[in-house]
């Protein structure tokens, strides 16, 4: 092929010798490829890989220069024998340069699946995690937020691919990382989303997931230039009884009315004014409530015991009326800002970027923030012609008050809060419990019976953390050495790591406050933790271009490895929790527990390959290969090899479109191919291992009472078979820039996830130890996606542009390994798995039984209970009672005899709702006028299901003590009526009622947002120079100005409780939360 | 700037790349931080995975499904609260799946069987991991009698774990070593009970274990022995039972080599169940626990970590409430002392249930078998050195749980600090050190009565629950009043707490005093009362234990026992019609229950373990 290329070329009569070079006037760069004809002839030629082209003219011939992406200029030659010809940009993005694996190519060029995300349209989002702005901006990208500080986002390129991490491959200046979060928005110069085989495969075992390719910005030609960016701003609290719980008053009523004996009550439907409750060393330890008088609740016996919680006697006043709002007890406004200030320029040889970065987002839920101090430095130098070295540095610190373990992160209560936390504790909180105590203590569930629940003050748990910190110190960065040679080949060293060092303190009280741990001992822990990756990536790349013959190929080598230490240390009953005092000597020595240890290194062998050909600037053609080898398989099943191919026709380059003035470029992609995952497998997977484990495997053999023998248990079966995930990803796409305004991408793709590990449950006779992640199942997903962007201008004053996107995908598990042909998922309180992954069905499709109404009559039990009977053949047989459940009775749910045996059993559960959204969707539009300029960001989600757990907690009156919804106050069942919000409220719970899983909890979950609106204005250019500032814009700005869904819950945009539970809401921490935020850019 | 020469350069970046090629070891990286069975090959080795095998005699271990308290090998919710005993406690809507259990409306799914049976395997195949690693030790430090005794003691560990899981489903698959995930033979169906299995593991044993151990907690000849004729007691052979208790009533030993305590002279009942004095002479088989280990409270008896009130010793949780018929069962006749057979349900002993713990209350004043107040927290008596059991205020729940609460795990104020930890962080004091008796002396005594009954004397019988009978008239062994009730710290009177009474069957001499009733003896009464007698000697004996359930099927004429079928139903059905007819205990969940008869008798195996063997396992009848 090569010697095809060389043939074809151009040959021109000579006349003069005349050299040219076609720059475009945006960046200054060479145009490659440009066509350079003399008007009127059928000479011409076409420019080199420096933009340069030779042809023998004569003064006064006139050239035609074209250039796809470039308005076509017509140019007479004049004397000069070297000649620069500048385009300008025509207005369309084909010649936008896109970041895609290892290299860049002009999106023209491109022949796989690749969005862009539009930088500046998705950075005005204020967030304190960076992977928040590929919501709604990329098609077939799905981003399910938390509105919790420093709280990462769940992203799934492409559908979920597989039941354990699903998250893409994160590639920040070359450097392939798990996430994206503490990337400082105002440094990112691109993002791309590599989403098919043709683009991920380059990434081979890693690849799976997609690829987001993020780099940072370089300094520009120019003079000096400074920039400061900032907002500030304050976010809102949800306002309103979000969970729609009863007062006081009417809880005391709910009470009254389904359990009239309940000591709480005063007689009637009112409470005691006071609980009280004393410690083991006050005589009989009483604890009850009383009306106001009581010598139980005369507050001359208040003792609050700190060091031993045996002398407490504490008291509390319940509280009427309205009662503690316990919602908003936890969530207060809270302020948001941000700034950045940078320093960038360059020149001919070197460029440079410098920026600091401070964030500090406090949360709404009271005390939790994040805050993040950065400093970024980026350089590139040419030390002589073709010899380039060049660092991205980004160093940071982060600090947020919840430490945990994980690697390299704060362990904030964020996206789905289980029943332990927060902010399900606003509604497991009872309402007539005080915030505080009679003397300013905390309140809580502690002081009188058990019906005032086990919720602990959620106030006292989060004041708590005040001084708990955890601290993070990461440097993410690399370095390169690049060299030309022989023309046409470059060769590139990057050395890219990632470093980091945490620990974190926390503290906990003796949390007299609740109910079951007011003896608990006082506590602290620590930990601290190392984690490093590297990767050293080598490439050779050649690039040249004959006549009408485009090559780009090159050849990399690379190894990656990571690992990570971790410690941490316990101890109970400190003297004292002062900050300054809590250390583990300072506690009980023989309380100390401490963890910690090597972490399992893993690392990675690759050796990669590309080749880019484009014939006539028409036919693109792209071919991948990947071989990696990866530690944690067993030797043998280390090595895959990912190949791809890729072909596209750029149409509009055929003479039968030439005509058409409306059509810019049309070009018709498709690409096949494979890339891998293998991050859902640990290193040891492939070897049985034994362990010490001084819970588990230790014993008092001696006969001791306080101290045991160590000694070791089956830790882990091995699985010496398992290997890599395979993704197969078939997908066909078109890209058509039209009216000079519009693009418009369209993707097709069927992406099969073979292979996926998982840990197949195995039966018990196996023993004890933890089976091995297998290849187990195979998933597949099937979708579309659109993306569509106009830019436009009326007049000369007006701009505006809008952009759409949108992502559809149909997820469906093709394949099971387990013996059953399914395995049961997402697991709460209730006795089933609210979710089952079997063939045929989607991933986290919620499984149960179908609620078809109430019991509301008699005769419809009789009738129902005759027909179980008849069909049993069985006589006393009742129809809601298959599994011994105790029958139904009125206003009860009734359940669908999918089977038609006549009664109920677990056999007819079915498939209940799926929660991943038929599509997602997001809108950008703005418009300028003269100085001012609004925008919106738009996104939605339709079609998704969700599961609203925390109905479990309030809806009925027999799950656990903690408050109630005003539904089951004044909508549950009744005879008269029969169309209620929940079922018969009553004490006493059934299979009929919160016993199982089914479709009542299932609920609508589309939403959609108004993400932001952005006004602002930019100030005149002359007036600001007298003061030396080039650029002044402010802007007021308002996020989640509305959120449409029909969703009861907080928030319909829930993250996943873990990889396979989700849609899914077990009090999760809103993202709908409304921000008023003030900011400005400026550049001078 | 020197001028790099980009040719030389080439060639050195090529080179490094090559140079990379040959670093073969670079995807080696074998596991870290834990063993294999090479390193393991020796002695430690091996001393070790025995000491992992023990360590799940509790029932649980690292990693399990479930919680601890559903596993606990204590069998507190399988043998008591699902029988007689006790009820569930708490209140409704905690802990749902052993409401279920209790009120006999468990299926398939339920959520405490599934990981009790796989606690139970992960236990085999932990004693079955001892017996693979041996062949595998070739370095000498193992002598083949050491080999032998730690087979034997792997082997008896196995037959525990099998013998738990076949009290509970009796038709249960049987892993002997050679089961694994290599061999891929784990798949194993269940097709009738393995008692010959499980006895030959034990026979295996008691021929190669030492009569004593240089540890207290290490099982010995005389432990499989009992366990043996414990076996044999269920798989109804009396024959092959009755020399295996004979001799360990004449000659067994303690791992220690104390001789079992005829006559208990040495130790009171109480002292089964307090920390400080367990492992003594009555200890056949006792489950070790400790706390203040550094294991975060994960070695205490961990099956009882709910089981306390939910104040006085400990904050939480309320569960394992006595029910009121266990409480009425220690009424004896107010002049013999004997237990009241069969009117002993017709009133409830008076108790609080209802009444404000603020409002006044006295205990009932009848006569009671001295054991109660060791059985049963009950207001007005003495709970243990917490004081005056105050009654309301420590029962989480008495609309769902009733007024009594458990007292046998529970540990004494003064050595709080010593024999009790928090739990995992959350729960106050609830780890605790008493051992759990898996079989203590009296059992061994009471199932040599039972067998003396259907193969050979009732004079024979009824000597061996006199000797249990007169331990409990040891009145040094009784609750007794405080002698200041406000410091219940600072010691006991030498008065009754209540009015106890204890009297022997049959002429009887007895140490303690107890009231002898020439006319109420075994041959005198006949063998129907015989058994009876036995039978209820056993409840009040091991009470809130973890047996009831288990004894109640062993008498069953299902499986072959002496009381024909139907027994347990009748038991059972009748227990339920008198809870829930007691005033003012609206208890819902027993208002639902009713044990069905043929299917009751056993749990439903685990619908999940069925699915997962691709159904080589099969229900139990009645179940689906």
């Amino acid at each position: 092929m090569l010697l095809c290329c060389m043939i074809s070329s151009l040959v021109v009569t000579a006349q003069t010798k005349h050299t040219g070079k076609v720059i475009g006037s945006d960046d200054k760069q060479p145009v490659v490829g440009a066509s350079v004809r003399i008007k009127g002839t059928n000479t011409g030629a076409v420019t080199d890989v420096n933009g340069e082209f030779n042809l023998s003219l004569s003064s006064g011939n006139v050239l035609v220069v074209s250039y796809l992406t470039y308005q076509t200029k017509e140019v007479t030659v004049q004397g000069d024998q070297y000649i620069t010809i500048s385009l300008e940009p025509a207005n369309t993005t084909l010649n936008e340069v896109v970041v895609t694996g290892y290299q860049t190519q002009r999106k023209k060029d491109i022949s796989g699946a690749v969005a862009t995300v539009d930088v500046t349209a998705a950075k005005v989002i204020p967030t304190s995690s960076a992977e928040s702005l590929l919501q709604g901006q990329a098609a077939g990208v799905t981003v399910v937020e938390s509105g919790a500080p420093g709280m990462g986002a769940n992203v799934f390129v492409r559908g979920i691919s597989n039941f354990g991490n699903s998250s893409p491959l994160y590639v920040v200046d070359g450097v392939q990382q798990g996430d994206m979060r503490d990337v400082n928005p105002n440094d990112i110069e691109s993002i791309s989303v590599l989403k098919d085989a043709g683009a991920t495969a380059i990434y081979g075992v890693g690849g799976g997931n997609g690829v987001v390719v993020i780099t940072t910005k370089k300094g520009k030609q120019g003079k000096t230039r400074f920039t400061y960016d900032a907002y500030y701003g304050t976010q809102r609290p949800l306002g309103g009884n979000p969970y729609g719980v009863l007062s006081s008053d009417n809880f005391a009523k709910l009470l009254y009315q389904i359990q009239p004996a309940n000591p709480l009550l005063n007689g009637g439907p009112q409470f005691f004014d006071y609980g009280y409750q004393a410690g083991t060393n006050v005589p009989n330890s009483p604890k009850g409530v009383a009306n106001a008088g009581d010598p139980n609740v005369d507050p001359a016996k208040y003792v609050l015991d700190p060091n031993n919680s045996a002398n407490d006697y504490q008291i509390q006043k319940f509280v009427k009326g309205a009662g503690t709002d316990w919602f908003h007890a936890l969530f207060k406004p809270a302020p948001m800002q941000s700034h950045t200030v940078s320093a960038s320029g360059a020149n001919d040889k070197n460029n440079y970027y410098f920026s600091l970065n401070y964030l500090n987002q406090q949360g709404t839920l009271i005390d939790t923030y994040y805050k993040r101090y950065q400093a970024r430095i980026n350089s590139n130098f040419s030390i002589t012609s073709g010899i380039r070295v060049g660092e991205n540095l980004s160093v940071y610190y982060t600090e947020s008050p919840q430490g945990g373990a994980g690697v390299g992160g704060a362990n904030i209560p964020g996206g789905n809060q289980s029943e332990g936390n927060s902010v399900s504790y606003s509604y497991r909180m009872q309402p007539e419990i005080p915030v505080y105590d009679i003397k300013g203590n905390y309140g809580g569930t502690w002081a009188g019976l058990t019906q005032l629940g086990n919720a602990v003050n959620p106030v006292a748990t989060q004041n708590q953390q005040k001084q708990d910190f955890s601290r993070n110190w990461v440097i993410d960065g690399s370095t390169y050495g690049e060299i030309d040679f022989l023309k046409h080949f470059t060769v590139k060293s990057m050395v890219g790591v990632n470093i980091t060092n945490y620990f974190y303190n926390n503290t906990g009280d003796n949390p007299y406050y609740s109910g079951e741990g007011h003896a608990i001992d006082n506590n602290f822990n620590t930990g601290a933790g190392y984690y490093s990756n590297y990767n050293w990536t080598n490439t050779l790349q050649y690039n040249q271009i004959f006549g009408k013959h485009s090559i780009k190929a090159f050849a990399g080598f690379e190894a990656k490895d990571a690992l990570s230490r971790t410690m941490s240390a316990q101890v109970n009953k400190l003297f004292s929790l002062d900050p300054a005092y809590v250390s583990i000597d300072n506690g009980d020595v023989k309380s100390v527990i401490a963890h910690g240890g090597p972490g399992q290194e893993y690392s990675t062998l690759s050796f990669f390959g590309r080749l880019d050909y484009i014939y006539n600037d028409r036919y693109i053609l792209g071919a991948t290969i990947r071989r990696d080898g990866y530690s944690a398989f067993f030797p043998g099943r280390q090595w895959g090899t990912f190949p791809s191919l890729s072909l596209a026709w750029r149409m509009s380059q055929e003479d039968f479109f030439k005509g058409i003035s409306w059509l810019q470029d049309l070009k018709l992609r498709g690409s096949y191919g494979t890339s891998g995952f293998n991050q859902n497998v640990g290193g040891g997977n492939a070897y049985s291992s034994f362990a010490p484990n001084f819970g588990g495997a230790s014993y008092a053999i001696n006969g001791a009472i306080n101290s045991a023998i160590g000694g070791f248990y089956a830790k882990q079966i091995g699985n010496k078979k398992t290997t890599w995930e395979t993704d197969k990803i078939a997908n066909v796409g078109i890209d058509a820039s039209l009216f000079n305004h519009l693009d418009v991408t369209a993707e097709w793709f069927t992406k099969t996830n073979s292979n996926l590990l998982d840990v197949i449950v195995l039966p018990a006779t196996v023993g004890g130890a933890s089976a091995p992640v297998v290849n187990a199942a195979e998933i597949q997903n099937k979708g579309v996606e659109f993306s569509a962007t106009y830019h436009g201008k009326i007049g000369s004053d007006v701009g505006f542009s809008a952009g759409a996107n949108i992502t559809s995908y149909k997820n469906k598990v093709t394949k099971i390994a387990s013996a059953s042909g399914y395995e049961d998922k997402n697991f709460q309180r209730q006795n089933d798995a609210l979710a089952r992954a079997q063939v045929g069905h989607p991933l986290g499709e919620f499984y149960g039984y179908e609620v078809t109404g109430y019991w509301n009559t008699q005769a419809e039990i009789d009738a129902a209970n005759a027909n179980a009977a008849a069909k049993s053949g069985k006589a006393g047989t009742q129809y809601q009672n298959g599994n011994n459940s105790g029958g139904e009775s009125l206003g009860d749910f009734r359940y669908r005899d999918i089977n038609g045996d006549g009664v109920i059993t677990d056999a007819d559960r079915t498939f209940i709702g799926n929660p991943n959204p038929k599509f997602t969707y997001g809108i950008n539009l703005s418009a300028t006028y003269k100085g001012f300029d609004i925008a919106t960001v738009l996104y939605g989600s339709y079609g998704g299901k969700i599961y609203n757990y925390t109905k479990y907690w309030y809806d009925f009156g027999d799950t656990f003590a903690g408050n109630k919804s005003n539904d089951l106050l004044f909508n549950s069942w009744t005879p008269s009526n029969p169309n209620a919000a929940t079922p018969k409220a009553a004490a006493v719970g059934s299979f009929g009622t919160s016993g199982s899983v089914n479709s009542w909890y299932v609920e609508n979950g589309s939403f959609l947002k108004m993400r932001s609106l952005t006004l602002g204005y930019t100030f005149a250019a002359n007036m600001l120079k007298s003061v030396g500032v080039d650029k002044l814009h402010i802007y007021v700005q308002g996020v989640n100005l509305f959120t449409a869904t029909k969703y009861k819950g907080l928030d319909p945009e829930l993250q996943a409780v873990d990889s396979n539970g989700l849609g899914t809401d077990i009090g999760a921490y809103p993202n709908n939360e409304k921000r008023f935020i003030f900011g400005v850019n400026l550049s001078f | 700037m020197k001028k790099f020469n980009s040719k030389l350069i080439i060639p050195g970046a090529m080179a490094v790349l090559a140079l990379s090629y040959s670093c073969k070891d670079y995807l080696n990286r074998t596991p870290v931080g834990s063993l294999n069975t090479i390193i393991l090959a020796n002695k430690a080795g091996v001393d070790g995975l025995l000491i992992g095998a023990y360590s799940l005699l509790d029932g649980t271990y690292s990693g399990q499904q479930g919680n601890t308290w559903m596993t606990g090998t204590d069998n507190w919710i399988y043998g008591s609260v699902a029988a007689d005993d006790a009820h569930k406690g708490s209140t409704p809507d905690d802990q749902g799946p052993a409401g279920d259990i209790e009120a006999y409306i468990a299926t398939s799914g339920n959520g405490y069987l599934d990981p009790k049976w796989r606690a139970m395997f992960a236990g085999v195949q932990r004693a079955n991991d001892v017996l693979r690693e041996l062949p595998l030790v070739k370095d000498g430090s193992v002598s083949a009698a050491y080999a032998k005794e730690v087979t034997a003691e792997a082997r008896f560990l196995r037959a525990f774990y099998q013998f738990d899981l076949a009290k509970l489903w009796r038709n249960v698959p049987y892993a002997d070593e050679t089961v694994t995930y290599d061999n891929g033979n784990f798949a194993i169906g269940n097709p009738g009970p393995v008692w010959d299995k499980i006895e030959a593991d034990l026979i295996a044993a008691m021929a190669d274990l030492p009569a004593t151990q240089a540890e207290k907690g290490r099982v010995n000849k005389y432990a499989a022995e009992a366990f043996l004729a414990k076996a044999y007691m269920f798989d109804h052979q009396y024959a092959k039972a009755q020399p295996l208790l004979a001799d360990l009533i004449n000659n067994g030993v303690t791992s220690s080599g104390a001789r079992y305590e005829t006559g208990f002279v040495k130790h009171h009942f109480a002292d089964n169940f307090n920390a400080l004095t367990k492992n003594n002479q009555e200890g056949v088989f006792v489950i070790q626990a400790s706390v203040h280990d550094g294991s975060n409270g994960d070695n205490g008896a961990s099956g009882g970590t709910l089981n306390f009130p939910s104040a006085g010793p400990a904050t939480c949780c309320g569960f394992f409430q006595p029910s009121f018929s266990f409480a009425n069962a220690f009424k004896v006749d107010a002049t013999t002392g004997l237990p009241l057979l069969d009117t002993y349900n017709d009133s409830d002993i008076k108790n609080d249930q209802g009444i404000g713990a603020g409002d006044a209350f006295t205990p009932y004043t009848g006569t009671l078998d001295p054991r109660i107040d060791w059985s049963i927290g009950r207001r007005g008596i003495p709970y243990l050195d917490w004081g005056i059991m105050p009654g309301q205020s420590w029962a989480r729940d008495q609309l769902d749980g009733g007024p009594y609460v458990p007292i046998k795990n529970t540990y004494y104020q003064a050595a709080q600090a010593s024999t009790s930890e928090t739990y995992e962080g959350w729960a106050p004091n609830q780890s605790v050190a008493n051992g759990y008796n898996a079989i203590r002396y009296a059992d061994v005594l009471l199932w040599a009565a039972e067998v003396e009954i259907e193969i050979g004397s009732l004079d024979k019988a009824q000597g061996y629950v006199n000797e249990v009978r007169d331990r409990a008239a040891d009145q040094t062994g009784w609750v007794h009043t405080y002698i200041d009730n406000a410091k219940p710290l600072g010691g006991f009177t030498n008065t009754p707490a209540a009015n106890y009474k204890v009297g022997y069957y049959g002429a009887y001499a007895g140490t303690n005093g107890g009231t002898s009733n020439p006319t109420m003896g075994f041959t005198a009464q006949g063998k129907d009362f015989a058994r009876k007698a036995v039978q209820f000697e056993r409840r009040i004996e091991l009470g809130m234990e973890g047996h009831r359930f288990f004894d109640l099927q062993r008498w069953d004429g299902r499986f072959g026992g002496p009381m024909g079928a139907g027994f347990m139903a009748t038991q059972l059905n009748g227990y339920l019609n008198h809870e829930i007819h007691v005033p003012g205990f609206p208890s819902d969940l027993l208002n639902k229950a009713h044990f069905v008869q043929g299917r009751s008798e056993l749990f439903p195996i685990p619908i999940s373990q069925i699915s997962l063997t691709n159904g080589a396992i099969k229900q139990n009848e009645g179940y689906n």
